[in-house]
């Protein structure tokens, strides 16, 4: 498909091969989650594709074990059970996709907050540098 | 000066840290079965090991990316957590072993019971791996386990008929052994020398202390000067077994028939040397493989990990290898044999090996991901080479394991 300007600024990006599985950063190169899945804008269903229509744009990254549960399984999670990473912190497609926030702030790291505040962190020196 | 202090500390790390309890007791069996006709094998997992650490410590080093990453990446996620439960399991066999060896040696010392020394070796192998600094932790393992050279040592001492044992070097198949015992053997030796827990920790140790592509000059020659040496130790621990075990006809069936020969040879304090290295062999890979557990998992969720960050910044991480250890202690306290789990550890890894190497190869020739820096054509041709002996291994290990009764 040759890609055609589109309405809103952006990079043309292919989604299964750049984004999908890799390996997300924070502003600080902290690892937050590995992209599960993407959701993009709706692609019309059950009618024949425009070939002039605009190309879809990713607009989360998505993670979670439900979303990660039906990549291996198949099926689709409902929305509730979809932990997004707006597009809009994405600052770079590499090796990893690179975002523009700390880990902290983000949905996708909540487990690790848990896992840090209900028990790693009250191991003694948890919360130390190793000697 | 500093430079080349360093290259000689990571060169001699690499010797010590080359021998785990896989090698141990795989070698001290072969050369108590085989004498030293299987010896070929481990020059082949050497020069595969060699080319393969090498080849992920390159990608780690200018990609950023360690090994669970990209197999993720590459294969995919359905693939890819195929490749991540085998490959976890297999890993925690191979921890579980090791645990088990720490407690043998111990006991060979103190003769206390295995099972009590267990939870204390787990528990010391948790606390290194809590607090101290990935450095120290590589360095003080890797420089004691060089004790184990008094194997070299011993081969000498029991001023052997130089001629004899060189015509072993042979491959031959004994009279009293099959034809089906001694491939399950090769297979094995193969496993042990080229462990998949070796190239995930090399090359998420080379992210630990931030390798870049000027380092790969250093690291080339830790591998491929260290690991050799490494695979000379492992032929000398199968030397003292041909020379001492062989003609008595005894079984290794625990860690005292292995240090056997280093013990008639130099008495006491031989046996001083090869219970420290030993000890330290085992301690360096239980540290290697629990931090191994956990490099994989969080690798492949893209969970945050590494002991360069403080355990609260990787909690999950944490979370994994110690539960990793409960199982591993839980498993041990069952009253199973360490040495049978060893037995199996290295078959296992044989057969799990293209699951970690076929995705290196691939990547180590992703231009995206590697730049310049991609594969020449000789390493591709040799790892192609490799690659079949390794997918050859990893079919024939199931049959030959049934036909042979895990090599009864």
């Amino acid at each position: 498909m040759i890609p055609r300007p589109h309405p809103e600024p952006g990079r043309l990006v292919d989604a299964e091969f750049q984004v999908l599985d890799r390996q997300v950063l924070d502003r600080n190169g902290e690892p937050v989650v590995t992209v599960d899945d993407v959701e993009i804008t709706d692609i019309p269903r059950g009618v024949e594709l425009d070939p002039d229509a605009d190309a879809p744009v990713i607009e989360n990254l998505l993670s979670g074990s439900a979303v990660l549960g039906t990549r291996l399984f198949g099926g689709r999670p409902p929305e509730s059970r979809w932990q997004r990473i707006r597009w809009s912190h994405v600052t770079e497609i590499g090796t990893a996709v690179e975002l523009n926030t700390t880990a902290d702030r983000l949905d996708a790291s909540w487990t690790e907050r848990w896992v840090r505040n209900h028990l790693i962190g009250r191991i003694p020196g948890g919360r130390h540098a190793p000697d | 000066m500093k430079r080349l202090f360093a290259v000689a500390l990571g060169i001699l790390t690499a010797i010590g840290g080359f021998v785990d309890i896989g090698d141990l007791v795989t070698n001290a069996v072969v050369g108590s079965r085989f004498g030293l006709g299987l010896a070929w094998v481990t020059v082949l997992g050497v020069v595969g090991i060699c080319l393969y650490a090498n080849m992920s410590g390159r990608v780690a080093a200018v990609s950023g990316r360690a090994t669970f990453e990209i197999i993720r990446e590459r294969l995919g996620a359905r693939a890819g957590m195929a490749n991540l439960a085998a490959s976890f399991l297999i890993n925690l066999m191979t921890m579980t072993a090791e645990i088990g060896g720490v407690a043998l040696v111990f006991q060979l010392v103190t003769g206390i019971d295995p099972l009590l020394w267990v939870p204390l070796a787990a528990f010391g192998v948790w606390i290194v791996v809590w607090r101290a600094k990935f450095s120290a932790l590589e360095n003080a393992t890797g420089l004691l386990g060089l004790s184990l050279i008094v194997f070299a040592v011993a081969v000498f001492l029991l001023q052997p008929d130089w001629g004899h044992l060189g015509m072993q070097l042979i491959p031959r198949i004994p009279e009293s052994e099959s034809g089906s015992t001694y491939w399950y053997y090769a297979i094995a030796l193969f496993g042990a020398a080229m462990t998949p827990y070796e190239v995930f920790f090399f090359s998420s140790g080379g992210i630990e202390e931030g390798w870049t592509v000027k380092d790969l000059g250093q690291t080339r020659a830790n591998v491929l000067v260290g690991f050799p040496l490494g695979g000379i130790l492992s032929i000398a621990i199968a030397a003292c077994a041909t020379l001492v075990l062989l003609p008595q006809a005894i079984d290794v069936t625990s860690l005292s028939q292995v240090v056997l020969p280093v013990v008639q040879a130099g008495g006491t304090i031989a046996f001083g040397f090869v219970v420290v290295g030993i000890a330290a062999a085992t301690f360096g890979a239980a540290l290697e493989t629990t931090l191994s557990s956990g490099y994989t998992l969080a690798q492949y969720f893209g969970w945050s990990w590494g002991k360069f960050r403080r355990p609260a910044r990787a909690a999950r991480f944490h979370l994994i290898m110690l539960i990793g250890l409960v199982i591993a202690v839980l498993v041990l306290l069952t009253g199973v044999d360490p040495i049978a789990v060893t037995e199996f550890s290295v078959v296992f890894s044989a057969i799990a090996l293209p699951l970690t190497y076929i995705p290196i190869l691939i990547v180590a020739n992703d231009r995206q991901y590697m730049g310049r820096h991609v594969n020449g054509k000789l390493v591709n041709a040799l790892g192609l080479v490799f690659l079949v002996v390794i997918v050859a291994a990893s079919v024939a290990a199931i049959p030959l394991m049934i036909i042979t009764g895990a090599g009864q």
